[in-house]
């Protein structure tokens, strides 16, 4: 009998994929067409396939194409390729100006970034080369010969000693080890550490010695090279014997041999075709909104340059006129024709001489603030260190620095980022009865609200507390079970806690010192329990499980007992179970099972109802606790109805397709007619400072979803934990949950079900809308909440129904989807990031956040726990989740400000510069005659007004980091993008015209007559230095009247740019040469004359006056709230206000937190939290789904179920 | 991602003394630098600082503009624009063929003396949309040949005044081709008045930038006469007109010293000049303007940095007024956190 309930749970999933298939995300594992035959130790029969080598390249470029490339890289960026043309343009003799002007500074930023290019690659060529290089044992005429790994073939024998890496993906065939297992390390494919067990076909095992091995001749015949990590089929045909293969028998390339003396394998893919190369997939690369705003602000500058030059050329075709002899304009040439070819020639000139209007520096300079602002700044900042795990905050990319300060959305995950991951054994309930007398702080919370008194508990001398467990009651402890009223029960249920599950025990087997390696922290929470009550789980082989159990015969005595494992029936989302078939030393066969309380109900025996009803409530009032909850119950099996079972169970093991399905199947004929033995609590514990963290990013206007796949109940609860949500707001619910669409469901009808839910939650949808329209129409309407859970959101994602959801979610304040996939993840973020065109922030920690994380704009990874998938896919890893509040208030927002000064800075300086030009042209007849000399106008960007920028770019904050976080509000400036709008881009393109007007003209106007006393008259290039000299002090002392803070950098390197130019201008005028006749002796000239200093005086106060006169008024009437801030606190030094706000955040952080749990709701909610919703578990999932997110549990747990073989074999 | 480093032997390295690396902290050393604590002035631009910064622009710039003032009042100029008035009235109907012609170009302005004009006094040529920054015109010219006679074939800037059947043409360009030759001399009270026409150029051009061993060559000899000759015999470093010329000048109206008078002019003297009006600026009607001028410390007669300077400290103590006022009639204290944006519309969501 097959329940109907696990019947439905696989429809829904199938459901689940399906429509999700036609989003592509990642990289969707390419469907292999046919398999692939290897002969092994057979290199002339694999010959004419030609698989490829074995030896690898990770370099972008060799040799030959590093130029070709390296420059195609460069110039894909559009500011290079304007260059390159501007550069060839000046090489003509229709250019104003030397060639220089513009080659110099275009190769200079080229050289800077091919440099950079060819050293990272060199770097990885290295590597590579030392890859290829090392050397692996192979078999070559019954002999271990060594060779390096790129000559390795796929078809080869070959031998892996202790701790040695696989040079390629290979057949494990043999091991010192008996049984033919092995044991790897997997930290380089995934950063776990805990290792997993692979084991060999039986029949393979003997092939270990070198005489032995070259007997060997198989025939492997498997799928083609693909991405999945975890997923490998194929047979091995052996002497006419077909032989199922799994995963288990494939070793990876990367992973390392532990543990074991050496093993023999034959390699099936090499290089390349491995399914670590192949996973190789470069992560996005992402740009920052505000460098995409840059791009259109560049294309602006470009279109007012051509307009500047339209204007001069059609000016320049008018006003030229041949009566101005001295020109020696003639008709015959090209240049001077007509009206239409000096327009057409006129306009190239003068798009050559104004290119400096577009910042050529402006990328170097930005990258180089950025990367100083992550290296520096973000990974060393001593609040973002977290102590206990030793780990700082830590960059990944610093391409996104400044989008850290516009952040408006952030998607964070539950379990690992607002949790601690660390789960603690805390209550349980065994054969109705509810042990464990620990009070969580969310029962704390609601007793407080109701104004009972809560009594500390005196706990009792000697409870054990360890990681993973946080359990007291006497009347289990130390044996005080056997006094119970039901000691066999309780018996049941500590076994089932210490031999179903997937632990692996490491270390020295004492109790003391056992480090327990499970996939998920509630699996060794749980057996970490079994061995405080008693049953001591020590270690596993392959098919055994030893457990030394205590108090079970009688007090104190102590019993070292072994249990035959001879299926695991594993784990995955839609069976929510896992289960364990054992033989005990006597015999006697049974299955323990664990899992969700609504799974294992669904499959009890007859006649449970009693203690169903009773373990039904505790299981609520665990859930209501915030507890996760696992029921456990058990089943004795009769020996034939096990051999006949086992039959199935095998051939669907070694089915070719159809595999996990198959398996499911056969699950189900097994797991039922359960004895319910009882059900285990688990405290899932919120992390430091997250209700804090999360009240802070509120309001700081940034909103917070979060997305789990957790039930809704214990979603909810951890909202209300960390003040997400309140009771104060209104909450829509959108679940699956409800009587119609379980009505469809139990109907069965796929396509009635999809339609049952797709109208279902568009009525919901549409009614919350109504309503939230409502309440936002009214002044002081509650807050939003809305809470959805994944099968809703699966349709509510659908094209139709997205613009409602989308619209809905962005009125509420809070928004927590539960139960989704990871692929629903990534949709939840691509709908806000593309739909709403908000900036948003992923942040999680385990695997099945990856696609949420690269979904993003910005994707944040916890680090410093175990698993490096998140991280590895992250743009910036932290620690902690309440680090984000100075990872976003102070780095982000001062990163924003910073670069949307530093560019405002460039635009306004080369465009202040530019004008200048411009406006000469206009006393020149357009003729686009140049102003400066050369090298002045070459040196302007690289030089004398470089190094100000940069040190603004590093040093300015407007308000000290202390008052960022303390002033959350702050943070919507970058929201609004106060400081990168058009406006503002208005506002300094004013500025510009207005100070270029006042150097040109001033000067010029000044110049006319004799300039000293004896007379003399000054000449073009004189008037164009002192323009030029002029300009400089305008412009750099520009830059400390747009700082908040100015530290002592900002006066050297400002003093130092002013002073570059004259030192410059002394030595470049001083040497007698023809390359500068123009201005020799210039500036000496000029400084001989008092007008100079007068002069010198006049023009810049003047030109700063306008800017100044505009902050004066602009801070007095129309303030930013950086300016009140900064008045709030104009007479406090820095660095004590920062301890004092520390004391201050520890205080709010435990007022906060007991409002939160104040907050709770009143009406104890239907909630069993079940304890499998952990990352590692979902992720299978997301392999289906043809994301790249591995499941964790799942090697693990395989390596139990060895004992797939049929018995006959052993006999033979 | 992770499968790039993931066969590197320094990952293998890395983890395998995991333990050992963990024992290391990677806290982060403090430095004030890395910590963004920087010592820091934090200028906040309050209004008292506002009116202050007027206040003390103004005190400054009031009396460098009234010392300006002076210093230009002090200068005195006659500027005799003659371009029109010294073509004989029959020829005006056609000045271009009058200038391009033989006739004689003589002519004869009389200049009265306001005010005493102290010695030296400078005689200027003023050319008004004149375009000697015309790219054409400032390229046109071959610095390495000016210098030394080594490289009198470098003339490949100076076209079309290059050459002349094959033979450069020192110096070539139409710089100066089209050099100025208009001539003054200057009598007063009907004595003759000495106009002393070295010492005009700037020292650095005359040494460094006109060699003394370049003499002219087949200058002026093409089929257009462009200007001015050049008496082959004087090396081009002693050709101080023509060094004058060959200093650009930045706009369409321009001064040029011609030379200068070594004798104090008194009141009402009447200065007599004799000039040939010799230079073609009828073609793009273009003024020509004598001009005589003392100078003072800051130069010519030019007022408009003193006005410059005035107004601007006027402007500044205008605003200064304006400011304190505005400040007493809106005032807003300052630091009030009612004017903080999430305290102004609270409800805002």
């Amino acid at each position: 009998m097959v329940g109907p309930g696990g019947l439905n749970v696989d429809s829904s999933a199938n459901h689940l994929r399906a429509p999700s298939r036609t989003v592509t995300l990642g990289r969707i594992q390419p469907q292999a067409p046919s398999f692939r035959t290897v002969y092994c130790n057979d290199r002339d029969a694999n010959f004419p396939v030609r698989f490829k080598g074995n030896s690898i390249s990770t370099t972008k470029y060799n040799v030959f194409t590093f130029l070709p490339k390296g420059l195609f890289e460069q110039f894909r960026r559009i500011a290079n390729i304007y260059f390159l043309g501007i550069s060839c343009l000046s090489m003509t003799p229709i250019s104003p100006v030397n060639p220089i002007t513009n080659v110099a500074p275009l190769s200079m930023v080229l050289l800077v970034s091919l440099i950079k290019e060819a050293f990272e690659d060199w770097k990885r060529f290295q590597n590579d080369m030392s890859i290829n290089n090392s050397t692996v044992e192979v078999l070559q005429d019954q002999q271990w010969v060594p060779i390096p790994w790129r000559k390795l073939q796929v078809g080869d024998i070959i031998k892996i000693k202790k701790d040695g890496f696989f040079p390629a993906d290979l057949l494990f065939l043999s091991s010192t080890n008996p049984d033919g297992i092995c044991y790897v390390e997997t930290a380089n494919l995934d950063g776990e550490t805990n290792l997993k067990i692979r084991k060999a076909l039986e029949r393979t095992w003997d092939y270990l010695p070198s005489e032995r091995a070259s007997e060997f001749k198989g025939e492997i015949q498997c799928e083609q090279p693909n991405n999945s990590l975890y997923t490998f089929t194929g047979n091995l045909v052996v002497e006419k014997q077909t032989l199922p293969l799994s995963p288990d028998q494939l070793l990876l390339r990367g992973c390392s041999l532990r543990n074991t003396e050496y093993i023999v394998g034959a390699v099936i893919f090499t290089g390349h075709e491995t399914k670590v190369m192949m996973n190789a997939m470069n992560a996005p690369s992402k740009r920052s909104t505000l460098e995409k705003k840059l791009d259109k602000l560049i294309i602006t500058i470009f279109c007012a340059l051509v307009i500047m030059c339209l204007i001069g050329s059609i000016g320049c075709a008018i006003m030229t006129d041949r009566d101005h002899y001295y020109l020696g304009l003639q008709k015959n040439d090209w240049e001077y024709r007509n009206g239409m070819t000096i327009a057409f020639f006129t306009f190239f000139t003068l798009i050559t001489l104004f290119s400096t209007i577009i910042p050529i520096s402006l990328y170097v300079s930005i990258e180089m603030i950025k990367f100083i602002q992550s290296t520096q700044f973000i990974n060393r900042d001593l609040h973002m260190y977290h102590v206990e795990t030793n780990t700082p905050a830590s960059a990944r990319t610093s391409n996104l620095n400044e989008e850290l300060g516009q952040v408006e959305y952030i998607f964070s995950d539950k379990t690992g980022t607002l949790t601690r991951n660390l789960m603690e054994f805390f209550k349980c309930s065994i054969g109705g009865i509810s042990y464990g007398c620990g009070i969580t702080e969310i029962e704390r919370g609601i007793a407080q609200r109701d104004g009972l008194k809560i009594h500390e508990e005196q706990r009792s001398t000697g409870a054990i507390r360890e990681k993973g467990f946080n359990f007291d009651d006497p009347r289990l402890m130390r044996g005080g079970w056997r006094n119970e009223p039901n000691p066999d029960l309780c018996k049941e249920f500590f076994r089932c806690l210490a031999i179903c599950h997937t632990v692996l025990p490491e270390g020295d087997e004492s109790p003391e010192k056992i480090v327990y390696q499970a996939a998920s922290p509630d699996e060794a929470a749980l057996v970490t329990a079994a061995k405080n009550f008693g049953f001591f789980f020590y270690r596993r082989t392959p098919t055994m499980v030893y457990v030394r159990e205590s108090h079970t015969e009688q007090m104190g005595k102590i019993q070292d007992v072994s249990y035959e494992i001879l299926n695991v029936l594993e784990f995955n989302s839609t069976r929510k179970r896992q289960s364990v078939v054992c033989r005990f030393a006597n015999g006697r066969l049974v299955l323990y099972c664990k899992g969700a309380d609504t799974v294992i109900f669904e499959r009890l025996a007859y006649g449970m109802d009693n203690v169903r009803k009773v373990t039904g409530e505790h299981l609520e009032h665990f859930g209501s606790s915030g507890l996760r909850t696992l029921c456990l119950a058990c089943k004795d099996l009769n020996p034939e109805a096990y051999e006949s079972w086992n039959e199935k169970f095998i051939q669907a093991k070694s089915a070719l397709r159809d595999r996990e399905k198959k398996l499911d199947e056969v699950a189900e004929l097994i797991e039922k007619d359960l004895i319910l033995i009882g059900s285990t609590a688990i405290e899932d514990k919120l992390q430091e400072g997250v209700p804090t963290c999360i009240e802070t990013l509120s309001r700081a206007g940034i909103k917070i979803w979060v997305l789990t796949g957790d039930k809704m109940e214990t979603a909810i609860n951890i909202a209300y934990a960390c003040n997400l949500i309140n009771n104060e707001m209104k909450q829509f619910i959108i679940s699956s949950e409800t009587d119609a669409i379980r009505e469809a469901e139990e109907r069965g009808d796929q396509v009635e079900i999809a339609r049952v839910i797709k109208e279902e939650v568009n009525k919901e949808l549409k009614k919350s809308l109504e309503e939230a329209q409502q309440y936002m129409h009214t002044v002081a309407g509650p807050k939003l909440a809305l809470v959805i859970d994944g099968k809703c959101l699966m349709y509510a994602l659908d094209p139709t129904l997205r613009v409602t959801l989308l619209s809905l979610s962005l009125n509420c304040t809070s928004v927590v989807c539960c139960r989704v996939s990871p692929l629903q993840k990534a949709q939840v973020t691509s709908l806000v990031r593309k739909g709403a065109k908000k900036i948003t922030l992923s942040i999680g920690d385990g695997a099945n956040d990856v696609s949420m994380i690269q979904a993003a704009h910005v994707g944040v990874g916890i680090s410093g726990m175990e698993g490096m998938q998140a991280v590895m896919a992250s743009d910036f890893a932290i620690a902690q989740f309440r680090f984000l509040t100075d990872l976003l208030l102070v780095h982000g927002r001062w990163s924003y400000l910073r670069i949307c000064k530093v560019v405002m800075y460039f635009f306004y300086k080369n465009l202040t510069f530019t004008l200048t030009q411009f406006w000469f042209t206009f006393r020149t007849i357009f003729s686009g005659q140049r102003f400066y000399d050369d090298w002045f106008q070459s040196l302007y960007n690289v030089f004398f007004t470089a190094l100000p920028v940069i040190v603004l770019g590093l040093f300015e904050k407007d308000v000290s980091a202390s008052l960022s976080k303390r002033y959350p509000g702050l943070y919507r400036e970058g929201i609004r993008n106060s400081f990168f709008k058009w406006r503002v881009v208005a506002v300094w393109a004013s500025s510009a015209v207005y100070q270029s007007l006042v150097c040109y003209l001033f000067v010029t106007s000044s110049a006319f007559d004799g300039k000293n006393s004896s007379g003399k008259i000054f000449g073009l290039w004189d008037v164009s230095t002192m323009v030029f000299t002029c300009l400089i002090i305008s412009v750099n002392l520009r830059i400390l009247l747009m700082s908040n803070s100015i530290t002592r950098w900002h006066y050297i390197t400002v003093g130092g740019s002013i002073l570059a130019w004259l030192v410059f201008a002394f030595a470049y005028c001083g040497i007698p040469h023809d390359r500068n006749a123009n201005v020799y002796f210039v500036i000496y000239v000029l400084m001989s004359t008092f007008y100079f200093y007068f002069t010198l005086l006049l023009v810049p106060v003047v030109a700063l006056l306008a800017d100044f006169i505009y902050q004066g008024v602009e801070r007095w009437f129309f303030p930013f709230d950086y300016q009140i801030v900064q008045e709030i606190h104009r007479h406090e030094a820095d660095s004590s206000n920062a301890d004092h706000l520390e004391i201050e955040n520890e205080l709010t952080l435990e007022e906060a937190r007991s409002y939160a749990i104040s907050q709770l709701p009143r009406e104890i909610s239907k909630h069993t939290g079940f304890a499998f919703d952990s990352p590692g578990y979902e992720s299978f999932f997301a392999s289906q789904l043809g994301i790249y997110a591995p499941q964790k549990a799942w090697d693990v747990a395989r390596r139990a179920s060895m004992r797939s073989r049929p018995k006959a074999p052993k006999k033979n | 991602m992770s499968s790039n480093t993931a066969s590197s032997s320094a990952a293998t390295a890395g983890s395998g003394d995991a333990s050992a690396v963990r024992k290391n902290s990677k806290r982060p050393k403090y430095s004030k630098f890395t910590q963004q604590e920087l010592p820091a002035c934090k200028p906040i631009l309050t209004p008292g600082w506002v009116i202050s910064t007027f206040l003390i622009v103004s005190v400054i710039f009031i009396p460098l503009g009234v010392i300006s003032l002076f210093a230009s009042q002090d200068v005195v100029e006659i500027v005799d624009r003659y371009d029109n008035d010294c073509i004989p009235a029959p020829a005006r109907t056609n000045k271009v063929a009058f200038i391009q012609g033989s006739a004689d170009k003589a002519c004869i302005r009389n200049l009265t003396v306001t005010k005493r004009m102290k010695k030296p006094v400078y005689v200027y040529y003023q050319l008004e949309n004149f375009y000697q920054n015309h790219r054409r015109y400032v390229k046109s010219r071959s610095d390495a040949q000016l210098r030394s006679p080594k490289y009198e074939n470098q003339i490949s800037a100076c076209k079309p005044e290059d050459d002349v059947g094959g033979q450069p043409i020192v110096p070539c360009g139409l710089i100066a081709w089209s050099l100025f030759n208009d001539t003054y001399t200057l009598s007063r009270n009907n004595a003759s008045l000495a106009v002393n026409q070295k010492g005009i150029a700037w020292k650095s051009d005359k040494e460094h930038k006109f060699g003394k061993k370049v003499f002219p060559k087949n200058f002026q000899k093409g089929n257009l006469t462009g200007g001015a000759s050049l008496e082959p015999d004087v090396p081009l470093s002693d050709q101080e007109h023509l060094i004058v010329w060959m200093r650009t000048a930045a706009l369409p109206t321009f001064r040029k010293l011609y030379g200068k008078i070594e004798t104090d002019l008194e009141v009402n003297d009447t200065i007599t000049v004799m000039l040939q009006n010799n230079y073609n600026t009828y073609s793009f009607s273009g003024k020509k303007k004598l001009v005589l001028s003392t100078t003072s410390w800051l130069g010519g007669k030019n007022d408009f940095l003193g006005i410059a300077y005035l107004t601007v400290g006027g402007i500044c103590f205008f605003l200064a007024i304006a400011f304190t006022i505005m400040y007493l009639v809106k005032p807003r204290r300052l630091g009030d956190p009612s004017y903080l944006s999430w305290n102004r519309n609270p409800g805002g969501r």
